[in-house]
């Protein structure tokens, strides 16, 4: 009736409840032509010969593919990327894990600071915090400066609260103070317990998790850039450079970022699958809807 | 014989010391250890460089000053760029909030299948910013990119906006900001309960009654919390915008965070430029994301 007239009844606020409407078909298309499109036009120029001058390219090739994959400097800076990923995430569960742990089985006055940490990279935009970290480095530790390690420290900084509240909520989901109980009742110790009652039972938390945070760090550009900038050239610093030199790249770097969608779409459906169709990005801080969420 | 037998008594006096000494210490190691990495991790990356920009916001050639802050709010550079990024973080958010809360109203009442499909789409998109979102507006929007090839082919004299304009940079922000919006209210919406809707209609409420009496009023805290939280964030993003604008020495687009790279590219020794404008950045977003947990505070009273 008078709902399909406006794109999803947008008069009065968001729209219906469920049915089939014209309003919502529309917004779902034109979400999906938003999104898809331009990753169809990255892929296409990542194998046109030529496209100058209609909407498809004149003709098709592997050809930027093997010479992107085949060229030495860009396979180590994905190299880099991967590899500083990997080891952030390593890190950030490493020091996650066992600080939320000891919040729940120990000392609760642990969260009132680890609460409020979770909050600081939403606070402090990357650019801020790079240009903090790199100034202070400069004044105490210079020999760390532009070094990949400084990379690897504040990536795992600004990256720790998606894994953080994956696993917060994880360990509420699990009870895990009352597993740990049962655990310790049995004489097991705290490091046993951790690896041995608190890791499998909070997988689903730990897994979505760590691939936001891996992506974080895959993606990240401003702390790349002013950290370490050419000293480590991770594949955006790659990108950008590929970008600003006007001549010749442009498939290459279609290439690249190509792999990246690709990269980006395996995790994002490992996310998806793991915490079986629940979004999982929350509200910084509302913790309470994730649990009520069905 | 006197003075060993002082001697004995002190010593016996003084070794239980130890250990009283180490006893609060090793209580403390007890209640904290295991979550000292982390808060190390936090103190000495996220806290200290925002202390160390704060400060040195202060600070000049000869101590203690306010010149600094004086020199940015007088500079008609410095001026335009904190206004074109409040304007742009404005717009944005709002262009989100109108397109994002229909779509998250609508993909949490999906199946779970379909729900998972789209949940997919969106996280690949939210995660996909900086150069490389860049360098696929080109393809698709720029001088020879899809779009723009495909609508001139059409007969149209179509001009893309340039990356580097207010307009073009809306558009790519907009790209990883609406799935972002979307992913971050959909677990809000299930606030509203199916059941409410069918009580309206047994009251023989119409549509548009229910969403004005119960639906928005339940939803607009959080509508208002996603909001800010896209403001907070697009006024930080830096990737994108040097990818979009970046490159013509900010000819086109005056924004904080790009003069904040700018001035540490270019400028070295006069970096107390960059420390004023991070420290507004971080004000701005601070107070922002503050506003927010407020407001979320007292909606989720709804759960």
């Amino acid at each position: 009736m008078a709902a399909t007239t406006a794109p999803a009844g947008r008069s009065s606020g968001v729209g219906g409840l469920p049915g089939r409407r014209a309003g919502p078909a529309l917004l779902f298309a034109g979400l999906t032509f938003y999104l898809l499109l331009p990753m169809l036009a990255v892929f296409l120029y990542s194998v046109a010969t030529v496209w100058r001058s209609q909407l498809l390219p004149d003709g098709y090739t592997l050809e930027h593919w093997i010479s992107g994959l085949g060229d030495e400097r860009l396979v180590f800076a994905l190299l880099r990327s991967l590899g500083l990923a990997t080891a952030v995430t390593v890190l950030d569960i490493v020091v996650v894990v066992p600080a939320i742990y000891w919040a729940r089985v120990r000392n609760p006055r642990i969260r009132t600071f680890t609460e409020l940490s979770a909050v600081i990279p939403f606070a402090l935009p990357f650019v801020v915090i790079a240009f903090g970290i790199d100034r202070l480095a400069g004044d105490f530790v210079p020999w760390l400066q532009s070094t990949p390690w400084i990379l690897w420290l504040g990536h795992s900084a600004i990256a720790f609260p998606f894994l953080y509240w994956a696993v917060d909520g994880a360990m509420a989901a699990a009870g895990i103070e009352r597993l740990s109980e049962a655990a310790e009742t049995c004489g097991a110790r705290p490091r046993q317990i951790i690896r041995e009652v608190v890791i499998p039972n909070i997988t689903p938390g730990l897994v979505a998790g760590g691939i936001l945070v891996w992506a974080t760090s895959f993606g990240d550009f401003a702390l790349a850039q002013i950290l370490t900038g050419p000293n480590f050239e991770t594949v955006p610093i790659w990108s950008a450079d590929a970008l600003l030199q006007t001549t010749g790249k442009g498939n290459e770097l279609a290439v690249i970022t190509f792999v990246t969608f690709i990269i980006l779409f395996a995790l994002s459906a490992a996310i998806v699958y793991w915490n079986r169709g629940h979004t999982l990005r929350l509200l910084p801080g509302a913790g309470a809807m994730e649990r009520t969420e069905g | 014989m006197a003075s060993t037998s002082t001697a004995g008594a002190a010593g016996a006096a003084i070794a239980p010391a130890p250990a009283a000494h180490r006893r609060p210490f090793a209580a403390f190691l007890e209640r904290w250890l295991p979550a000292l990495p982390l808060l190390v991790l936090v103190g000495a990356m996220l806290l200290a460089p925002g202390v160390a920009l704060i400060v040195g916001s202060f600070v000049g050639d000869s101590g203690p000053t306010l010149d600094n802050w004086v020199r940015v709010f007088t500079t008609r550079g410095d001026q335009l760029a904190i206004l074109t990024s409040v304007a742009l973080g404005v717009v944005v958010a709002s262009i989100c909030t109108a397109v994002g809360a229909p779509l998250a109203w609508l993909i949490s009442r999906m199946l779970t299948s379909r729900r998972a499909f789209w949940l997919s789409l969106l996280n690949v998109a939210a995660n996909f910013g900086g150069i490389g979102l860049g360098f696929a507006y080109f393809v698709t929007l720029g001088n020879v990119g899809m779009i723009t090839l495909a609508l001139q082919g059409f007969g149209t004299d179509f001009v893309p906006p340039r990356p580097a304009s207010f307009a073009g940079l809306v558009i790519g922000y907009l790209y990883t900001n609406v799935p972002l919006f979307v992913l971050l209210t959909i677990p809000a919406m299930g606030a509203v309960r199916d059941d409410w809707w069918e009580a309206a209609q047994v009251a023989s409420a119409t549509r548009r009654q229910f969403w004005r009496r119960v639906g928005l009023p339940i939803l607009s805290p959080f509508i208002a919390a996603g909001w800010l939280l896209i403001f907070t964030w697009t006024i930080g993003i830096y990737g994108l915008a040097f990818a979009l604008a970046g490159t013509g020495a900010a000819k086109g687009v005056p924004l904080i965070t790009l003069r904040i790279g700018q001035t540490l590219e270019s400028d070295i020794f006069n970096t107390w430029r960059a420390s004023v404008l991070a420290v507004i950045l971080m004000v701005m977003a601070a107070s922002s994301l503050l506003l927010y947990r407020r407001i979320l505070r007292w909606a989720l009273r709804w759960f």
